[in-house]
């Protein structure tokens, strides 16, 4: 533990996590590490369609994902749902809460939104401490069984940035742009400001809460502090560093810091270092993200590769 | 045809009284302005026609239908839109995105069939883009579709306000100090382009300005605002030589 960071190699540290997730071999390492980078992602679409591209900051995404998380494990387990119905009723339980929550918050403005939210959030996690009952309080909810895989969760990522990406495209999107960048003229263009930060806020949380009830039957065991406000804080970050009006950006940012964390853990507690000093970097020379607003979008992938052959 | 009736409209801002008592009359196919010095609650009556602020007294009329206390975008959904003293452009959108902002009140795809691009999201798509288009070559724009609007010269940025609220289609517009930092090249331009969309378009128009060359030419009607009080109303020509007008252009002494 104690050893220079120089002399730690690679592969001495990464034996020591294989032994401690209980893995065995070194692809069932890669496996896990891009299954739970790929969920991350999901999270992180979540949080573009509301920070990046509406401009809306939350610090209560977390509280979608534990949402999602809760619902699903203790449908399946409590009640016997089947497992596609637990992870919709997860989904339809995030966007009601979302919905509820929308109706107060939404009319607030940037800081305040961030401080309500962000109250949301660590409300959620205190409750779900204290309904021990239904939620075994500290001690979680452990033996969920393993249903989800890493087919199904990039399945899960395309079908999220098809939708995400047509909606980015079209008068949503543009909506949303609009009011994030100034709300006053939005509304007088004919948006309804408040109802269509209503549908992004409903739609995110829904997301949020998807792949929460993943996280829930990838992990298989959850607790109240699986996602904090920290984590949340992270999704907008890694957003930001990405480019808060690419997709693209989003996704590759996201891969990025999360599998950089696990095949990188000989940096130790440099990881977050680093993180803070690539947010710097990035902030002072590329304001728009690493990305701006470049898109990769079918079209361009097309031309690209009929150009090279 | 009466288009806007504003009667006796105010606004207090903290017990400074902004807009005291104002009415006017707006009729169809006319360009009407609203002048006064600075600090006259001239922008404030826009404000107050397209719902930014709610109004203490008064009412305001829209072919026949009271339109006080909505919302902003139902105003602009009913045919009132208008452009900003200081342009308020959208800047992480491009041009081409900024007039199809606009367009999103005509269109009628929904979210969901948004989501999936239904074969009706890709047509309505293209008749926006197609009507853009249109727009900007009206405005000789063509060539910065593809641009983004504070990359553009002011006196683009302008003609693109003036495009954008253009494309929601309205019935009334409201230009709030249209001819501002332009130069007078580019202000003659503007008043034929005035005129012309007026005809084309059967539009009426208010505008709030300081130039008096362009509102003495093509306003049929003037208000005269001072310190939020109408002080005068009538024909340019009458304007010109009321007294109350001269006074508080140019001081008691003058």
């Amino acid at each position: 533990m104690s050893s220079p960071l120089w002399k730690r190699g690679v592969r001495g540290d990464f034996v020591e996590i294989f032994k401690s997730i209980g893995v065995r071999g070194p692809m069932e390492f890669y496996i896990k590490v891009l299954e739970i980078t790929c969920l991350h992602t999901i999270l992180v679409l979540g949080a573009y369609l509301m920070t990046g591209l509406t401009g809306l900051f939350s610090l209560g995404q977390g509280g979608f994902v534990s949402i999602g998380a809760y619902t699903a494990s203790i449908a399946y387990l409590h009640f016997n749902v089947p497992f596609p119905m637990a992870i919709l009723m997860a989904v339809l339980m995030g966007s009601a809460v979302g919905f509820l929550i929308g109706i107060p918050t939404l009319r607030l403005h940037r800081d305040y939104f961030l401080l309500v939210t962000f109250g949301f959030g660590e409300m959620i996690r205190a409750a779900l401490l204290h309904l021990a009952q239904l939620t075994g309080g500290a001690l979680g909810i452990a033996g969920i069984p393993k249903l989800v895989d890493l087919p199904m969760i990039l399945i899960s990522i395309l079908f999220i940035t098809f939708l995400i990406y047509n909606l980015k495209r079209s008068r949503f999107g543009r909506n949303c742009i609009a009011i994030r960048d100034d709300e006053l003229a939005a509304s007088l263009m004919g948006i309804n400001v408040y109802s269509h930060k209503m549908k992004v806020f409903i739609l995110s949380s829904a997301i949020t809460s998807y792949g929460g009830a993943l996280y829930a039957f990838l992990i298989m065991f959850i607790e109240p502090n699986l996602f904090n406000w920290l984590e949340s804080a992270k999704l907008i970050i890694i957003t930001f560093v990405g480019g808060v009006n690419s997709i693209t950006g989003a996704i590759i940012a996201s891969v990025v810091y999360y599998s950089f964390g696990e095949f990188f853990r000989f940096v130790d507690v440099w990881r977050d270092v680093l993180l803070a000093l690539a947010v710097l970097f990035v902030t002072i020379f590329r304001p728009g993200g690493i990305f701006g607003s470049w898109e990769l979008s079918p079209t361009k992938l097309f031309s690209w590769r009929a150009k090279k052959g | 045809m009466e288009v806007l009736k504003a009667i006796s409209i105010s606004k207090n801002f903290g017990g400074v009284s902004a807009v005291d008592q104002f009415a006017m009359v707006q009729r169809e196919n006319e360009i009407t302005g609203i002048i006064g010095p600075n600090g006259a609650g001239k922008t404030t009556v826009f404000n107050l026609i397209t719902g930014v602020y709610p109004l203490d007294t008064g009412e305001i009329w829209f072919y026949g239908k009271n339109i006080t206390g909505l919302p902003s975008h139902r105003i602009t959904d009913l045919g009132i839109t208008r452009t900003f003293q200081n342009i308020r452009l959208f800047r992480n959108l491009n041009v081409l995105d900024n007039l199809r902002v606009a367009y999103g009140i005509k269109v009628r795809y929904t979210v969901w069939e948004e989501m999936i691009r239904w074969p009706r999201v890709k047509r309505e798509e293209g008749e926006t883009e197609e009507l853009a288009r249109s727009y900007l070559a009206y405005f000789g724009l063509e060539k910065y579709g593809d641009m983004f609007p504070y990359n553009l010269p002011y006196g683009l940025q302008r003609r693109l306000e003036l495009a954008r609220a253009l494309m929601a289609n309205p019935k009334l517009l409201l230009l709030d100090e249209p001819a501002a930092g332009l130069n007078p090249k580019e202000i003659h331009q503007l008043i034929e382009t005035l005129l012309k969309m007026k005809e084309e378009k059967n539009l009426s128009i208010i505008i709030v300005e300081h130039h008096m060359e362009l509102v003495m030419n093509i306003c049929k009607m003037l208000y005269v605002l001072n310190f939020g009080k109408k002080i005068a109303e009538g024909e340019p020509k009458d304007i010109q030589r009321n007294e109350a007008v001269l006074q508080a252009y140019l001081g008691d002494e003058g």
